[in-house]
Order: structure tokens, then sequence, then C-alpha cells
């Protein structure tokens, strides 16, 4: 059971990074859906639609930024209270990037329209999105409960977006061969199901960020010597 | 493995009847900085006097258990606590100047002491000691002025120099800066942090900035026990205990 803060400001200061987090998530969420749909029903209104929320997003991610920063210098975090603030600044990075990838992958779509690849191709997508989506979705519940085997079990997900990752490459090479007059189209579908790769990716990263607000344990420090530590 | 300076084992500190401090056993390396943090009344500016006798000060206080410094019982009836205190100096949270000139409040160790035979080498040693303090290009055309003419950070300074002069093994600080300005407390740390190349230091400290920017070690005091120590990082990112973390994070515990 966590305790409150003797400063009740800093408790408040604190919800409200992670209620603007979740709310980064959940509007992230919603752009790699529609992302998704406009592939298989193109609009060109709702591809403008998608990728204005850009901007929403942008802002949002500046939100985090300000209010981590004046809780730095207001408070002087330690601890747990340190990884909530600081946390949240690399979180809101990795939902920038996924919605980048999404207004990537909206922006394709019209060639996906003028097109059509193997309808197989696209299935791979829709599964693809179908994994990171629910991945999305548990890594910021598993952020708002700190719920580290939440954030473990969506780690544990990657691996299947990476498969269809390697399964749709495959399929555009084959079927490159066989119908050469799709080959910019298939050449996007492979950028799409890259973008999906690097989502997945970046939600493994978020439940990384997940883990170690919990536990102080940063999972990526095995990668290689931190020069940030206090010296010795 | 670094052998540790001061070792405390089984220490027991009681005002009259009332237990201050509970069985701590407690290691502290050679040239690093160790800050001792803790609410107030939580025992850490009391153990910290035990480590060159000061509560011998105070009739009513009893030490038990054993203080070793450099493997020397320093609580052994044979101790000469003049000496002791020659070897672990102290610098307390009011800078104290002797009401002397600078020069004979550096000078003042050393002569009761007996540590140099002329006067040249007092002069040598006094103005050592206030270079070591980052002092000296302050004062060396007034050494004759009364100490207490100084600012409150050049008086801490000059503290830390008469604590210097007698080249001792630890220095104990006990709030060296809390009444000091940012300044001067950001030149008073950056003195302790060249000086524990020479010197083993331990510091008492509300400010949990201060102990993380200074030291290497940190022990955390509650209610007169030792709850957790360890390497200053992970005491401020990571502590293990949770009453630590809800010191340090300013939460109810």
């Amino acid at each position: 059971m966590e305790h409150e803060h003797i400063v009740k400001k800093f408790d408040k200061n604190l919800e409200k990074i992670k209620a603007t987090i979740v709310e980064m998530g959940e509007l992230v969420g919603i752009q790699v859906n529609d992302a998704t749909a406009v592939l298989s029903s193109y609009d060109a209104a709702e591809v403008e639609r998608i990728t204005s929320y850009d901007r929403i997003i942008n802002g949002l991610n500046k939100d985090i930024h300000d209010r981590a920063e004046i809780l730095i210098v207001r408070r002087q975090p330690m601890a747990l209270d340190l990884r909530k603030t600081l946390a949240p600044i690399n979180i809101s990075g990795e939902l920038e990037r996924i919605g980048d990838h999404a207004k990537s992958t909206a922006k394709r779509a019209h060639i996906i329209h003028n097109a059509p690849p193997e309808a197989a191709t696209l299935d791979m997508i829709a599964q693809m999105s179908v994994i990171a989506q629910a991945m999305l979705d548990n890594v910021i519940i598993a952020y708002e409960n700190a719920d580290i085997d939440l954030a473990a079990s969506v780690r544990a997900q990657d691996k299947d977006v990476d498969a269809l990752y390697k399964q749709t490459v495959q399929t555009v090479i084959e079927t490159l061969s066989k119908t050469p007059e799709n080959a910019e189209s298939l050449i996007h579908i492979t950028l799409i199901a890259r973008n999906f790769e690097r989502i997945g990716d970046h939600i493994c990263n978020i439940a990384r960020y997940v883990h170690q607000i919990v536990t102080g344990e940063d999972l990526k420090a095995s990668a290689g010597p931190s020069d940030l530590r206090l010296e010795k | 493995m670094i052998d540790p300076i001061i070792t405390a084992r089984g220490v027991d500190i009681f005002y009259d009847t009332n237990q201050a401090i509970f069985d701590v056993d407690l290691d502290i390396l050679p040239n690093k900085v160790t800050a001792f943090i803790g609410p107030s009344g939580c025992g850490k500016s009391t153990f910290l006097r035990a480590i060159n006798r000061m509560n011998d000060l105070i009739p009513i206080c009893r030490v038990t258990g054993e203080m070793k410094i450099a493997g020397q019982d320093i609580y052994d009836p044979a101790v000469d606590v003049v000496a002791l205190r020659a070897q672990v100096g102290m610098v307390f949270q009011k800078p104290n100047p002797f009401p002397k000139s600078i020069f004979e409040n550096v000078a003042y160790g050393l002569k009761i002491h007996k540590i140099t035979e002329s006067k040249t080498e007092l002069q040598d040693r006094v103005e050592w000691s206030l270079r070591s303090a980052g002092l000296w290009a302050e004062v060396a055309d007034r050494l004759d002025q009364p100490g207490n003419s100084l600012s409150g950070g050049q008086q801490q300074r000059l503290c830390i120099a008469r604590a210097i002069a007698v080249k001792p093994k630890v220095i104990l600080m006990d709030e060296p800066c809390s009444a000091l300005d940012p300044i001067a407390t950001a030149v008073v740390e950056e003195l302790i942090d060249n000086l524990r190349k020479d010197y083993t230091i331990v510091i008492v400290t509300h400010s949990m900035q201060q102990a993380a920017r200074v030291s290497q070690r940190t022990a955390f005091f509650h209610l007169g026990t030792l709850v957790e120590f360890g390497d200053t990082k992970s005491i401020f990112t990571n502590p293990a205990d949770e009453r630590t973390q809800n010191y340090i994070t300013g939460r109810i515990g």
C-alpha cells in the first residue's frame, strides 16, 4: 500500500501526469485502429482526420514534459517519485512515435486502394494491428495500475507481431514475382507491416518503463554500462 | 575489499533511561563521504557525536557496545579523549569560531596538541589548512582580524580549516550548511568533495539533495534504529526499505 505525500499537491501533480499518459495512450490507440480501418475502406477525408491527431498527440507530449519539468523543479522527486516523473517523459515519447507510425500507415492507404495487393498480406496487417492494439490497451492498463505481470505479458506478445511481420515480408517477396504490376503497393504493404512491427517495439519499451517505475529495475540495463550513475 | 575505518557493533545510546540508539552496526569506509539522514529525533546526531565521544559532555548520556576507529576501541578507559578528538574532528551546524583572530583559530589545535615545533612551521601549517579549506585567498591579508568578522560561509570554512589543521583521520559534520546560503553551501560541498581524498567524512544533513550530492554512502536512521545503509545511489533511487522510501519521498509512513 502506497502512502500519501505530506504535500498533497505532490500526489495531485503525479496523478495529472498519469492521467495525461492514459489520455494519450487512448488517443494513440484510436489512431492505430482508424489507420488500420482506412486501409480497407479508403476515404481521403478520413486519412486527413487521422493525420490531424498528430497535433493533439504532440500537444499532450509537450504537456507531459512541462508537468514533469515543473514537478522536478518544485518537488525534487526521489526514488519512486523520480521514476514516476521521468518514465512518463519516455513513455509519451514512445506513444508519440506510435502515433507517427499510425499516421504513416494511413498515408499509404490511397496506394493500397488504387492497386489492391494480395488479400493475404492485408489480412496479416489486420492481424498485426489487432495484436498491437490489444498490447497498447494492456500496457496502458499496466501503467495505470502499476501491474508488472500485465506489463510482462505485453512484452511476451510482441513475438507474435514480429512473426507476422516476417510472414508478411515473405509473402510480399513471393507475390512480387507473380504480380509485378502490384510492386508499388506491395512495397507499401511491407512498409506498413514495418510500422506495426515498430509499434510493437515501442509498446514493449513502455512495458519496460512500467516495470522500472514499480521495481526500480531497468530491464535494458544489461545492454551496457550507464555513465549517468552518481560518481563513486 | 577496503577495510572500514570506523566500525560500530551493537551500539546502544541512552539519555538517562531513554534509549536514543538501538543496537546499531555500521561500517564506515575510508575516503568516502557517509551521510546520515532521518527525521528530527531519529538519533543520527547522537550517533555522530558518539564517534568522537562528544556525548561524554552530557552527564546523563551513556554509550554501550563497541565503537572502533582504525581498530582501536574509542570507549576504552585508557583512551585520551582530547587526542581522540584531534583524530576525529568536528564541524557544527552553526559556525563557532573562537573569539580569536583568524590565525589563532586555526593555530589553536596545533598549539594545544604541540603538533608544530617552530613558528615558521606553525605559520606554514595554518596557511596549508586555510588553503585546504579554500579560504586562504579570502583571508591571507587579514589573518589578525577576528574569526567572527567573516561571513557565515567563511566562518564555516574557518571551522573546517581548524578541524583539518591537526590532520585528523575523520571529520564529523553536523548539518554544516544549514545556516548557509546556497552559494556558501555550494562552496562547502565542493570542499567536502575535495577533502575526501585525504579524510573520511561523516555528515548529518536534513537536505536529501545534499546527501545525494556529496555522499557516496548513506545511512537512514528512524526512531533510533539504523533502517538502511548502502550506496547513496541505491538509497535515493531505489531504497530497499519502505520506511526509507516514505521518508525520502516526503510521504506519511
